[in-house]
């Protein structure tokens, strides 16, 4: 082959539920590496486009590939063990459990250790460091024993954003990780973004153009289930269509 | 640290003062021990994972025929040591488990609970019908066999075999809740999607707990099949459901040991109060609504916030509101009692035949070591009073208690105030 194998390929993706179809046939090649955007107004199919990938939907029509092997009618474990990780919109984290432990489930399962009943888990040693690393990475030391429910919301924003690093998986799925946050914060999530997602491959759905601009690579335009355009976004800034469409509707004649 | 002292003092206890109880107390406190593994294998699944079973009863079952069985062969010459006999109803409760936490933890909430109820009336159902299996309405009955010269004849043998059993199976529960896979329950109860986007088999990670839960249960009904040498069909019933249940909710299912302390207390309720009265059962519902309207957490969880405020804690203020509320709910229990025992009285059939032997009028009846007049004012008086001084008292120690709780809760911890200080002096 010419081109290396893309780390995500969508293909002719359709998804209905009843006799509303929401995804209609999207296309797309998400290159190893690549940080891409999917942009688009509400109810444009993003956050459902990302749950046939990450396996919490059955596709209705198509194929979607991770790293060239079909995922489709995968259940979400097995995605994930392929190495696909995703975040989500509405922040999705154990409240109960220490922030700490919220890491370590992520890091158990990345090192195989799903049914581990014969030691205690204070002694796996190589797993509560790794924790550690992410933990710093994510920059919630200070707060490692401390319950995930009682975290600040960009805290608990951030603490998901490590959870999706901690299975190890190469390709990141992030759902609308800045939303409800701040200029500050949302300045600090993009830095923290990029920090955590070098060398991996992102997806992420995201409303503010700004944080699209200073992260990704390459921007998808999803209007009513399909993909209007993909181009830098300089070129979909420009993009006339796009405008219409997205970025100005009631201004558009 | 204070918790271990405690549980050795506990742990002596248990050794060292049952030789010196009567019969009775020793058979009780055999129960307790059953009741309290019981309650904490239950308690695995419903504290740790969330998932509540109301059918537990049927892996309690399963572990006392499966030791029936076995304790059948070993009576006809088959050499198994009587003191691992429970090691067959944790093997019949592990596998019966994991079949029934395949299909059961399919789904979740209201239907996870129903299919569980399900498969312990199927249980329920069948066992009078099946004569070889579970020896049919009348049950099967056995005898312990002595091992290595131990008879396992009397009461306190039973009592440490258990004991060293209850202890044992403790221990691996709260092994389980420091290893990885312990740690994946309390995930699990919280969030079982995110569970699954980290790359776990939720439905496989249930059934595991399930069974797990199951083995528990089956190690006491081992133990209660080896007490009573027998087993019928009743073991299945929901009554034995209900009461894991209720034993669980009581003592406190978000705190470790809260459903050993529940079913304990009610075990030995249960002993005490049974042969005083036949409304001991309402008694224990009361007891139960009550502890779920005004302390959910149960007794464990009032212990465990005790605990954690204890160094914050001035017993010289709040002894005085415990003291008064203590009173207040003796007075209101005092009137509650004294109606329920009445109305059994009165509408009971010895006073039926004394009405008619009166002519139908009312005559006196006797409660409490004393006479009483049903037409007389003072009889229904007294437990009015004592319901309403008794609710007085109990909402006025009520109000203080939560103000000195409030005070608690906004002083600042004694970590906090001792960092506070040391800033103070660096600066």
């Amino acid at each position: 082959m010419d081109a290396p194998t893309p780390a995500l390929q969508f293909v002719g993706v359709t998804k209905s539920f009843g006799q509303v179809s929401v995804i209609r046939g999207v296309t797309l090649d998400v290159p190893a590496g690549e940080r891409h955007a999917v942009i688009g107004p509400n109810g444009a199919g993003k956050s459902t486009l990302f749950n046939l990938v990450s396996g919490l939907f059955p596709l209705t029509e198509g194929d979607i590939r991770l790293k060239g092997r079909s995922i489709a009618g995968q259940p979400p474990h097995r995605i994930n063990r392929s190495g696909l990780a995703r975040s989500f919109q509405i922040t999705n984290i154990f409240h109960r459990l220490s922030v700490f432990e919220n890491l370590r489930i992520g890091m158990l399962a990345r090192h195989g250790i799903r049914y581990g009943l014969f030691r205690p888990v204070a002694r796996l040693r190589r797993i509560n460091e790794e924790t550690r690393e992410i933990l710093s990475l994510v920059r919630l030391d200070a707060r490692a024993d401390d319950m995930a429910g009682d975290l600040t919301y960009s805290e608990q924003r951030a603490l998901e954003i490590g959870m999706t690093l901690t299975t190890g998986a190469d390709v990141i799925l992030l759902d609308e990780p800045t939303a409800g946050m701040s200029r500050d914060e949302t300045a600090r999530a993009v830095d923290l973004i990029r920090d955590v997602t070098r060398g991996k491959t992102l997806l992420m759905v995201e409303h503010d153009m700004s944080v699209v601009f200073s992260l990704c690579d390459r921007v998808s335009v999803l209007v009513y289930g399909e993909i209007l355009a993909t181009d830098t976004p300089h070129a979909i800034s420009a993009n006339r269509e796009v405008q219409q469409a997205y970025l100005g509707e009631e201004a558009a004649p | 640290m204070r918790t271990p002292l405690l549980i050795a003092a506990v742990l002596v206890l248990l050794a060292g003062v049952p030789p010196f109880l009567d019969l009775g107390l020793q058979n009780a406190l055999v129960n307790v021990l059953i009741a309290s593994l019981f309650a904490l294998a239950f308690n695995l699944l419903v504290g740790q994972a969330g998932l509540l079973s109301f059918g537990h009863a049927a892996y309690f079952g399963v572990g006392a025929f499966a030791t029936l069985h076995l304790m059948r062969v070993v009576e006809d010459g088959f050499g198994f040591p009587t003191p691992l006999l429970p090691l067959a109803g944790a093997a019949c409760g592990l596998v019966v488990g994991a079949i029934a936490g395949f299909f059961a933890t399919m789904r979740s909430g209201v239907y996870f609970a129903l299919v569980t109820l399900a498969i312990a009336e199927l249980f329920h159902a069948l066992a009078p019908r099946w004569q070889g299996l579970f020896g049919g309405e009348a049950g099967l009955s056995s005898m312990r066999m002595p091992w290595q010269g131990v008879t396992f004849g009397s009461t306190l043998e039973v009592y440490y075999l258990a004991l060293a059993w209850v202890v044992v199976s403790i221990c691996l529960l709260w092994a389980y809740t420091r290893t990885p896979f312990g740690r994946l329950t309390l995930a699990l109860r919280d969030n079982e999607q995110r569970v699954r986007f980290l790359g776990y088999d939720a439905h496989a990670t249930k059934v595991i707990v399930f069974a797990i839960s199951a083995m528990f249960s089956g190690i006491a009904g081992s133990l209660q099949a080896m007490s009573n040498e027998v087993a019928n069909y009743s073991l299945f019933s929901s009554h034995v459901s209900a009461q894991v249940v209720l034993h669980a909710f009581v003592g406190g299912s978000t705190v470790f040991f809260g459903p050993l302390l529940g079913a304990a207390v009610f075990t030995l309720f249960a002993y005490l109060i049974s042969d005083l009265t036949r409304s001991w059962l309402l008694y224990q519902g009361l007891i139960f609504v009550l502890v779920m309207l005004y302390a959910p957490t149960g007794i464990g969880g009032v212990v465990q916030y005790h605990a954690r405020h204890w160094q914050r804690l001035d017993w010289s203020r709040l002894a005085g509101p415990y003291a008064l509320g203590s009173l207040g709910g003796v007075l209101v229990a005092a009137a509650a009692v004294f109606l329920t025992e009445t109305l059994s009285v009165l509408f009971d059939e010895p006073y039926a035949v004394a009405r008619r032997d009166a002519g139908g009028a009312f005559p006196p009846f006797a409660a409490f070591g004393t006479g009483w007049d049903p037409l007389s004012p003072l009889t229904w008086l007294l437990p009015l009073a004592l319901f309403g001084v008794g609710l007085y008292v109990l909402t006025r120690a009520r109000r203080a208690i939560g103000e000195e709780w409030e005070a608690i809760r906004s002083a600042p911890t004694a970590a906090a105030a001792a960092a506070a200080a040391a800033s103070r002096a660096g600066s």
